[in-house]
């Protein structure tokens, strides 16, 4: 459970990133945080594990505040998946790189071994395991910098823009993890510029403009609001745009196509 | 912590070195020609080297904290000279600890301060476009000027990238500051390593991009913009000669018989 | 009239590598065309791209086979800078391709190692920043730009050298929903005005589909299918070799399965709105 109360954060320079931004976070929800570049999401993500701690206000995850806990202590408990993967890939082969976070924490070598096994065949990183990071493709890197981050089993999952170059097979994937990781009660912060996928996860919904948050709720009941779509330069996703324009509109938008299909089929043939 | 030291080590990098960097102003040093001011930092340069008594070096000092002030970087040339004023204090200690007279000593000192102090009034005053044409002006090969063009306008994009590895790094558990001597050492690595392949990309793309816009086409390339010098760049120029002439003749001739 | 860009049993592997890049590649491009290259990560879209504006063989080398031509000239015999003149390479990271101090400088760049005289660049310059809206942003530091405005300065950089082929490779992956659309729409701007032959790798289709003339879907490094946005994003194969198929172009597929008949692939949801809504008794 992460709680943000009126937290400020303002840079050396004096230029105010967040401003008075409260939010609270419950465990095992879906969460995504939307707004244009520079609003203040990253600054936001880098509250959660300590990398930034507030100017003013506070921030407490599982208990903890954020100002009196080391990074490495609040990392564990929340895994942040940062967009660029040449930014943290630096080991000799895939293993030790998935194995370094583990090793950092002070898991077991049993334990370690175990985890980086599962992660490995989870991420279909098998094959690779002796290989060099650097001789992955983008997709694969993308993979694995997850993969780096589940082996160690943290409460709530980041992921800052993981949609960004990927291919439609790659972000199928990509949602099927998110879906196991919520079904086993994890808590998951998506941080991203694609309604359509973040509408495909159907989660609660933080839109942030100019450092502040602007809207918070449920994704139908955000994206439906015009004055919110305008201020944070959004757009709305496709299904809802189409359940605007139907005749037949049906009761709530619908959440994926196969919903769609199932509604627009019937109420033709009605 | 080690890793909060890094990352103050980069913060107190980037205050030292902003005493280097310029900022867009409007001044009349800064409306010169740079070839102007060029002149100024050698003569001012030339004038230290001269200056063999307490006074003159201080004269001199003088003058090039009234030529900041003029520009209206004084705050940020103090701040540099404050930074030097560490190691003057060290060529005093160490002239006095050879056996060197204190007054030559303490000449010494302020004619370091000095000689700093007037090159970073020409760099505080002169943007990295002006540097750019003045390399030109001296026919340096193109090679060499664009290298240090997208030296200084990459070092920020570097220093962002070394912020942003740190974090993902500590986000892995990284705890810079953990271990002994050797284990601290090691802990660079994982930063290390990522800023090097992330510089190298970059420079593959840069190298990209410049093969794109037909960059070494011809021989010698055109400008958008030329120096040209101005009746007033001429008529401050012809007077800072003067007025090197005569301090010239005070210090080397009058002064010593005084 | 002969195609502005000829590309002919076309292959490419790169140094050190065993596995052609480029396989067999056939394409023409004519003048005024809007095309978006599509396809998945690693089919090659980005060796075809580079191959047009001679970067392939004159930068990376490797082995290659069949020809590309471009205006008449054929590449791999031309000089990058030849080759720059006529085609626009705009890069995927716009932080990368801005090398001076001052938009208006980075803009002239290109006339400047091209030895244009003064005036002439001055000219091309105002014009470029004219052209992309940002006439105000000339004095500015690359730093104090937004991306969408690093995007656009970009853009003007390679527009003022007057290039007959644009090429944009993922322009809006970086840039958020509504910088992304006034991109786009501006992309199109500069086609009705100039003329200019637009050539663009995107993985998301819903709001380029939507000014495009054509797609060219590459797979495994070969081309796999080639025609208009309504008939390509339709078919089956799109969504089976993994290109970012619009949702509302995947809801007519499912739909048209179940026997509706909603008439030709829609790339708005409000067109496929209509045709259901009038189905709807």
């Amino acid at each position: 459970m992460i709680k943000i109360e009126s937290v400020t954060f303002k840079h050396q320079n004096g230029t105010v990133a967040l401003q008075n931004v409260s939010l609270e976070i419950r465990t095992g929800e879906a969460t995504a945080i939307v707004g244009e570049n520079g609003a203040g999401k990253t600054t936001l993500v880098k509250h959660l594990n300590g990398l930034i701690k507030p100017t003013e206000g506070k921030v407490t995850v599982f208990d903890l505040d954020t100002k009196q806990t080391t990074v490495a202590q609040l990392a564990r408990k929340v895994g942040v998946v940062f967009q660029n993967p040449d930014h943290q890939l630096f080991s000799e082969t895939v293993s030790d790189e998935i194995a370094f976070g583990l090793r950092n924490f002070g898991f077991p070598e049993s334990v370690i071994k175990k985890r980086l096994e599962w992660a490995l065949e989870f991420f279909g990183l098998t094959e690779y395991r002796d290989s060099s990071p650097m001789m992955l493709s983008g997709g694969e890197k993308k993979r694995l910098c997850l993969a780096i981050v589940l082996a160690w089993d943290p409460e709530v999952i980041v992921l800052d823009e993981p949609t960004v170059g990927q291919d439609l097979v790659q972000k199928e994937k990509l949602r099927e993890v998110i879906k196991m990781l919520l079904l086993r009660g994890k808590t998951v912060i998506l941080v991203s510029h694609d309604m359509e996928f973040v509408w495909s996860l159907q989660p609660r919904v933080i839109v942030m403009a100019k450092g502040r948050v602007v809207a918070d709720g449920a994704a139908a009941e955000v994206f439906s609001r015009p004055e919110v779509v305008g201020e944070a330069n959004l757009m709305k996703p496709q299904l809802l745009e189409l359940s605007v324009h139907l005749k037949n509109p049906p009761q709530k938008p619908f959440a994926d196509i196969y919903e769609a299909r199932q509604w627009l089929v019937s109420s033709v043939s009605r | 912590m080690v890793g909060q030291q890094c990352f103050e080590v980069v913060a107190g990098m980037q205050w030292v070195s902003s005493g280097f960097i310029f900022r867009h102003m409007e001044s009349p040093v800064h409306s010169l020609d740079p070839r102007t001011r060029l002149l100024f930092a050698v003569e001012l340069f030339v004038l230290a080297l001269v200056a063999d008594s307490p006074l003159e070096v201080s004269i001199v000092s003088i003058v090039v904290v009234s030529l900041a002030i003029v520009a209206k970087i004084a705050k940020r040339l103090v701040r540099t000279m404050s930074f030097t004023a560490g190691f003057a204090v060290m060529i005093l200690v160490i002239n006095m600890l050879v056996g060197q007279p204190l007054v030559y000593s303490i000449v010494l000192a302020i004619r370091f301060i000095a000689i700093v102090g007037g090159t970073s009034l020409f760099f505080l005053t002169t943007s990295p476009d002006e540097l750019e044409y003045v390399m030109k002006w001296f026919r340096l090969p193109q090679d060499m000027v664009f290298a240090f063009v997208t030296a200084v306008r990459f070092v920020p994009v570097l220093m962002l990238d070394a912020t942003q590895i740190m974090d993902a790094q500590k986000s892995r558990g990284l705890e810079m500051q953990k271990g002994n001597f050797i284990k601290r050492i090691r802990n660079f690595i994982p930063v290390l390593v990522p800023l090097v392949v992330t510089a190298v990309i970059r420079s593959g793309e840069l190298a990209e991009a410049m093969e794109s816009r037909a960059y070494g086409a011809v021989k010698k390339p055109s400008s958008l913009y030329a120096l040209r010098m101005r009746k007033r760049d001429w008529a401050t120029g012809a007077i800072s000669v003067m007025l090197l002439v005569v301090s010239l003749y005070y210090f080397l001739v009058i002064a010593p018989i005084g | 009239m002969k195609p502005l860009i000829q590309v002919q049993n076309y292959s490419f592997t790169y140094m050190g590598t065993s596995r052609p890049a480029a396989r067999n590649v056939n394409l023409e491009i004519g003048e005024g065309e809007i095309v978006i290259l599509a396809g998945p990560s690693g089919c090659g879209k980005s060796t075809v791209l580079k191959s047009l504006n001679g970067l392939i063989p004159h930068l990376y080398s490797g082995s290659r086979e069949g020809t590309v031509i471009v205006d008449g000239h054929d590449v791999a015999e031309t000089q990058v800078s030849e080759v720059a003149k006529k085609v626009g390479f705009v890069f995927q990271n716009p932080e990368n391709q801005i090398f001076m101090f001052s938009v208006e400088r980075d803009v002239a760049f290109a006339l400047e190692n091209l030895g244009f005289p003064r005036d002439e660049i001055r000219r091309r310059v105002d014009w470029a920043l004219d052209l992309m809206g940002i006439q105000r942003l000339a004095r500015q530091a690359p730093h104090e730009l937004s991306d969408g405005q690093r995007q656009r300065v970009a853009i003007a950089g390679v527009l003022a050298m007057t290039p007959k082929v644009l090429i944009l490779d993922e322009p809006t992956s970086l840039l958020d929903p509504l910088t992304a659309r006034e991109l786009v729409l501006l992309v199109k701007r500069l086609h009705d005005e100039l003329g200019i032959t637009v050539l663009v790798v995107e993985h998301r289709l819903d709001l380029l589909a939507g000014i495009a003339s054509r797609i060219i879907v590459m797979d495994r490094g070969t081309v796999a299918m080639d025609g208009s946005p309504r008939e390509v994003l339709a078919r089956k194969e799109a969504l089976t070799i993994g290109v970012g198929v619009p949702t509302v172009t995947r809801l007519y597929g499912l739909l048209t399965d179940h026997g509706l008949n909603l008439g030709q692939a829609p790339l708005r949801m409000e067109e496929l709105a209509e045709a259901v809504n009038r189905l709807v008794p």
